[in-house]
């Protein structure tokens, strides 16, 4: 083996003092010891190679029960553990939140989503996280576990602080994340814009889930989130509040664009500027209104469109 | 579920030195076990380099560490069927989907990910399931039409 020439390029990922308990208690003792939950691992493992640290982490997927996943007509449950490959592949979730649906398949590529988890690219708290929007819009609530037995639910918006920055205090598990199911008469969708199409952050991203009347026509009531263009993935309540009350036009449309593009607070930087990330979000409100239309065509007394 | 200190890899159990819990699984294929078809381009799950089979569900090799995979069936190409790596390579060089060769084994991952009747929502388009597999010659038109072929 002496003589042989290396063909390896050194890691840069430094050695981890990998912690693997299969009980809740086990990961408590193991964040108390100052390791970081490790779940998926795709955020994780690259900061760790770019900064060194941290070294010491503790992997949850041996705790069986943070890969519990329900779906029920009320409410979707998804544990910890449960990776986005999981959840895209199970036709009852994209029925029950086509918003969130769409927004996991554009989380980086195939093999990333069988890795990376749900909750994993909520606890990230990018500005961009292309789930974000869409949970926001199925009012999720994120579960926080302070000890065994101890826990909490917090809304997401909440719980979004800052870029990179959640309500999670030290010593605090995200053990799940609960969102609502569509109820009869609602629709959702996700959009985004980005530069190339996959493996990139969003530029803009604009999730909006809508209720309409018996008519099928009107707007009954109305959530739109905006991602990518504020330091967290925001509820824009004004732009939604102007759609309620009113069948879907384009003026309507339109009306709700513009509030959403003035109430965002987009920053300028190398992906684009506040103003090019304005007009996007306008461009973005439309197109995914368009697109629940599109989709509660079944709603329609008479099927139109069906 | 991963616990133990055993790594299935294309069909033969190895037993992982403790030192190896806490590293990369690409690593360990590549200098412990000389599986060097699981190449590393950019090392953090952006260009599918080292695609490898977990389970049967393609993953990237360097963002697993040995102790996550404990347990599970690791395939590298050198554990595919040697039918499906000669008609690959037949394919390839059919269609000139093979330039500098180094996306090539995360390729054939995929290849033979698809032609199981690999999908997500079963309704995929292409592009979409070879988005995380990059090539820097840029021979995708070729590559797709290897697929296609495969497929």
């Amino acid at each position: 083996m002496g003589s042989q020439v290396s063909i390896i390029r050194p890691s840069y990922l430094p050695e981890i003092e990998l912690f693997r308990p299969s009980s809740i208690d086990g990961v408590f003792e193991c964040i108390k010891d100052g390791a970081r939950v490790l779940a998926g691992g795709t955020d994780l493992l690259p900061w760790a190679s770019q900064h060194g640290q941290p070294r010491k982490m503790v992997w949850i997927g041996n705790v069986e029960p943070l890969h519990g996943f329900s779906v029920d007509d009320e409410r979707l449950q998804i544990g910890a553990c449960v990776t986005q490959g999981e959840l895209i592949r199970c036709a009852d979730f994209r029925r029950a939140a086509p918003a969130v649906a769409d927004s996991v398949q554009f989380v980086g590529s195939v093999q990333l989503r069988n890795q990376a988890t749900l909750l994993g690219n909520v606890c990230s708290a990018s500005p961009a996280g292309d789930t974000l929007p869409a949970l926001l819009v199925h009012e999720a609530q994120v579960e926080i576990t302070g000890a065994p037995g101890q826990e909490r639910q917090v809304s997401l918006d909440d719980f979004l602080l800052a870029p990179g920055k959640t309500m999670l205090a030290p010593g605090e598990l995200a053990s799940g994340v609960s969102f609502c199911g569509l109820r009869a008469n609602e629709m959702s969708a996700y959009r985004r814009h980005t530069e190339r199409r996959a493996l990139d952050l969003a530029v803009a991203s604009v999730a909006a889930r809508l209720v309409f009347e018996a008519d099928g026509y009107t707007v009954a009531g109305a959530r739109v989130a905006l991602g990518a263009v504020g330091p967290t993935a925001l509820v824009a309540i004004e732009a939604a509040k102007s759609l309620v009350g009113h069948p879907l036009t384009g003026e309507t449309k339109s009306i709700c664009a513009a509030i959403a593009a003035e109430t965002c607070k987009p920053i300028s930087d190398f992906r684009a500027s506040a103003d090019y990330r304005r007009q996007l979000v306008k461009v973005l409100v439309e197109d995914v209104i368009g697109e629940i239309e599109q989709r509660a065509r079944i709603f329609k007394p008479n099927g139109e469109g069906r | 579920m991963s616990t133990g200190k055993y790594l299935r890899v294309n069909g033969t159990e190895y037993q992982i030195p403790g030192q190896w819990l806490g590293r990369r699984l690409l690593d360990y294929l590549r200098h412990e076990l000389r599986l060097v078809s699981v190449k590393e381009g950019c090392g953090e799950g952006d260009c599918g380099a080292c695609t490898v089979f977990v389970d049967a569900e393609p993953m990237c090799a360097c963002l697993l560490l040995c102790g996550v995979v404990a347990g599970r069936n690791i395939i590298t190409v050198e554990g595919l069927p040697q039918d499906f790596r000669q008609r690959f390579a037949q394919l390839c060089e059919k269609h000139g989907g093979l330039q500098c060769g180094y996306c090539t084994p995360g390729f054939t991952m995929m290849s033979a990910w698809l032609s199981g009747g690999g999908t997500e929502t079963g309704k995929d388009p292409l592009d979409k399931l070879l988005a995380g597999n990059i090539c820097r010659c840029s021979v995708y038109q070729q590559l797709k039409k290897v697929v296609a072929e495969l497929t």
